[in-house]
């Protein structure tokens, strides 16, 4: 998942070495995976309206489901 | 490399992505015609990758739309399938379009369709622009943005 989250993040902006995620795991076994990127691309993984960050929720939390994991998707600026 | 053919590549590779994280038994096939590449998979057991009233296969489709044109204006057309996904919904969406313009019409009242992503408004719009007796307009903020159906008033 986080793999994926990395992969699709640094495909949307425009310096893909600035994407960074990071793992942590939660009492309750829940996943948090926090995406920070390039200050200017910050836009980019959001979208209008926030359509995008929405997109990379869901498409992760499919990812999950095959894991039988719950998964929170934090974008930290 | 022409356009269309990185178009294609992005939209194989970000299918590659998503049915290896999604442990798909799937085959990836990638077409483009004319202005539209079209990235499907065809395979067993895709409601995953589908997801509930389509949810994750239009996510998927918005990145590849996002990954593809970096916000810049484009005349191709990404759509994201999976093996006749999108004719048994548009199939769907023309038949809930067809008994909202029936009660519009009977009851004289404007009749709201479920929320759908801009590209199926769109195809619901044009399908029943040409019975005559209804219109049809959008409402509300996104994801929540829906159709409504109401009849056409009789000139005066």
């Amino acid at each position: 998942m986080k793999e994926l989250l990395e992969e699709l993040a640094r495909r949307l902006v425009d310096e893909p070495d600035e994407v960074s995620v990071e793992q942590f795991e939660e009492d309750d076994g829940t996943i948090v995976l926090e995406l920070a990127v390039a200050e200017d691309d910050y836009g980019k993984v959001i979208g209008r309206g926030g359509r995008t960050a929405n997109a990379l929720r869901t498409v992760v939390k499919a990812a999950a489901v095959r894991e039988n994991r719950r998964v929170l998707v934090d974008i930290v600026e | 490399m022409s356009e269309i053919d990185k178009a294609q590549e992005a939209v194989e590779e970000l299918l590659e992505l998503v049915v290896d994280a999604l442990d798909l038994d799937a085959e990836i096939v990638v077409r483009a015609d004319g202005d539209v590449v079209t990235g499907t998979l065809v395979g067993e057991d895709l409601g995953l990758f589908i997801g509930r009233h389509g949810q994750t296969i239009d996510a998927v489709q918005h990145l590849a739309q996002r990954i593809v044109f970096h916000g810049r204006p484009s005349d191709l057309r990404i759509v994201i399938d999976a093996a006749g996904y999108r004719d048994r919904r548009a199939g769907a969406l023309r038949r809930q379009a067809d008994e909202a313009a029936e009660e519009a019409v009977r009851t004289g009242r404007p009749v709201a369709l479920d929320p759908m992503v801009a590209s199926e408004r769109k195809l619901v719009h044009e399908h029943l622009r040409d019975r005559g007796d209804v219109e049809t307009y959008s409402e509300g903020d996104e994801p929540e943005r829906h159709l409504v159906v109401a009849p056409m008033l009789e000139d005066a």
